[in-house]
């Protein structure tokens, strides 16, 4: 590949060269982007605004998502409603085998972490706790049109090797993305949704009557602290290191005793595993789709735990958090 | 953030050069830097790649930090070319815009030559069904160490055809870090799936879009 590439450019070069005015039609094709549109929504308004959309808007609509470890196209169904104050979602495989994720019961006016870090809204929580600007350079690019509304396409690029960068068309009435790709640190796109059809005012009457479908799997809503308002730290364990900007959103016991550790930058999520083994546990950095498992030992007292990062970030960033776990 | 220092100027300025709305100044700052700076060469490939991916050339792979060398060398090349006998004033405004021009060009090329090659190879394979030995897929970007190569559009296409297939969703691909681990694949398949089910409980509350994370999990329960 690098030499068919080099080859090619130099035929280009060879060409520039002898009419030297003359640019090439890719490069007219290419330059097409325009970022300074005098109407464009700024950044912290889109983020503000997609922050919001869980707790203001009903939706129905249907999305398609591929992965990197699939070639496979998957698509779903989404709804998502407020009724009596409480959200509830719903998301259905289309194809494929029948399944069904239901969340509900999380308080309208429960803001998880992750929605306050995307507000920047995080006063009283610390000094210490970077903003999103810090972390990753955001670009308002051109308008796209996607399930039949105009999006507007944000690039998020990370300032540091521990996170992957996003491209989000989102929304511009509403918040909500209807588009989003991401992308590892070697330019490989690592997962891709996008809405096909989406429609803002469906009957919440009807949604809530529906019959459950098969297979259906209730998910965890209390995972999070509602509307946190200060920093917190995990109880048993002393976590010495993690990316800049990440914050404890949450800790849980699992049913099967693992220890859960969940954190955000608010685009960003990874959660670490903890449990006591007897047995020989495997160590190394398992993949499926966008999301690393990276998975090693520690020793404490003379007793050893499984510990496990899993999220949608670099192994850079799973490893370095790994390697600086200790007991308490 | 009122202040700005250099190497933030340097990222606009590589921005700026992605959108080809790069001056002659920055460009030459953003060359001499990435000579010196690893870190330079690495944000530009960054840069160059979201803003390739964002024009919708989706394999753009070509952003590797030897880019910036190759083009570095390009630049000197051209040089030779017009420097020699014209008077120093002519390097005028057609100067200017030759450079630019060339600087497209190959960046333009490098474009091509990636979505081509991986556009029309995984094709002429399934067209011949050449199901045996296929050939090393040759990578510009290198891996860090620990992750896995992607699997292929070739190799997944042979393998899973066109039907659903469940299993093949589910599975992790692990790379144990000792080689002679006796380890079975289902046992961390199982492992890895239960945890990243449990991760999308985190991701689908803190990540800003909603409980689209679930997606990631929901071919995957077993029942």
């Amino acid at each position: 590949m690098p030499k068919f590439s080099l080859w090619l450019s130099a035929g280009i070069l060879a060409a520039t060269a002898s009419s030297l005015t003359i640019s090439s039609p890719v490069f007219a094709e290419t330059s097409a982007s325009n970022t300074s549109e005098a109407n464009a929504p700024s950044v912290q308004t889109l983020l503000g605004k997609m922050s919001q959309v869980a707790s203001r808007l009903n939706y129905r609509g249907a999305f398609t998502y591929q992965n990197q470890t699939s070639i496979e196209l998957q698509s779903f169904r989404v709804e998502h409603w407020i009724d009596a104050g409480q959200q509830h979602d719903r998301l259905m495989s289309l194809n494929g085998q029948e399944h069904e994720i239901v969340r509900d019961g999380q308080p309208v006016d429960c803001k998880a972490l992750g929605d306050k870090l995307l507000q920047g809204n995080f006063a009283g929580m610390g000094e210490s706790l970077a903003k999103l600007d810090d972390l990753y350079q955001f670009e308002i690019r051109s308008q796209e049109r996607v399930a039949g509304r105009l999006a507007r396409v944000l690039q998020v690029i990370p300032k540091d090797p521990y996170r992957y960068a996003y491209l989000l068309s989102i929304d511009e009435d509403t918040g909500l993305v209807l588009k989003s790709w991401l992308i590892d640190e070697n330019a490989r796109p690592l997962e891709r949704y996008q809405f096909i059809s989406i429609d803002l005012n469906p009957d919440v009457s009807q949604l809530s009557r529906a019959k459950p479908g098969a297979h259906q799997h209730k998910a965890v809503v209390d995972v999070s602290r509602c509307n946190p308002t200060a920093l917190v730290k995990p109880e048993t364990w002393q976590i010495g290191w993690v990316p800049q900007g990440f914050a404890l959103a949450g800790q849980r016991k699992l049913p099967n005793g693992q220890d859960m550790l969940m954190y955000t930058d608010g685009l960003t999520t990874f959660s670490i595993f903890l449990e006591p083994t007897t047995s020989f546990a495997p160590e190394g950095t398992g993949r499926r789709g966008a999301t690393l498992a990276y998975m090693s030992r520690l020793t404490v007292k003379d007793a050893l735990y499984r510990v496990s990062v899993v999220g949608e970030i670099p192994v850079a960033a799973a490893a370095k958090i790994a390697q600086n776990i200790a007991g308490q | 953030m009122s202040e700005q220092n250099p190497s933030q100027l340097l990222a606009e300025s590589i921005s700026a050069l992605v959108d080809n709305q790069a001056s002659e100044l920055e460009l030459q700052r953003i060359l001499k830097a990435s000579e010196q700076d690893p870190e330079v060469r690495a944000t530009w490939a960054r840069y160059q790649m979201v803003g390739a991916v964002l024009r919708g050339e989706q394999t753009a792979t070509m952003a590797t930090p030897d880019f910036a060398a190759r083009l570095s060398a390009a630049i000197d090349a051209e040089e030779t070319f017009t420097a020699a006998p014209v008077a120093k004033r002519s390097q005028g405004w057609m100067y200017q815009l030759g450079r630019v021009a060339l600087v497209a060009s190959v960046a333009g090329g490098m474009i091509i030559g990636v979505n081509q090659f991986s556009a029309t190879q995984p094709v002429t394979e399934m067209a011949n069904n050449t199901a045996v030995a296929p050939a090393p897929v040759d990578s510009v970007v290198s891996l860090p160490s620990g992750i896995n190569a992607p699997i292929n559009t070739r190799t997944v296409a042979l393998q899973s055809g066109y039907e659903t297939r469940p299993q093949e969703s589910r599975r992790v691909m692990f790379q144990p870090r000792q080689n002679n681990t006796a380890v079975s694949d289902e046992e961390v398949t199982r492992y890895v799936n239960q945890m990243i089910q449990a991760h999308s409980d985190n991701a689908a509350m803190n990540s800003g879009q909603g409980v689209l994370p679930y997606a990631r999990v929901i071919t995957t329960d077993e029942e």
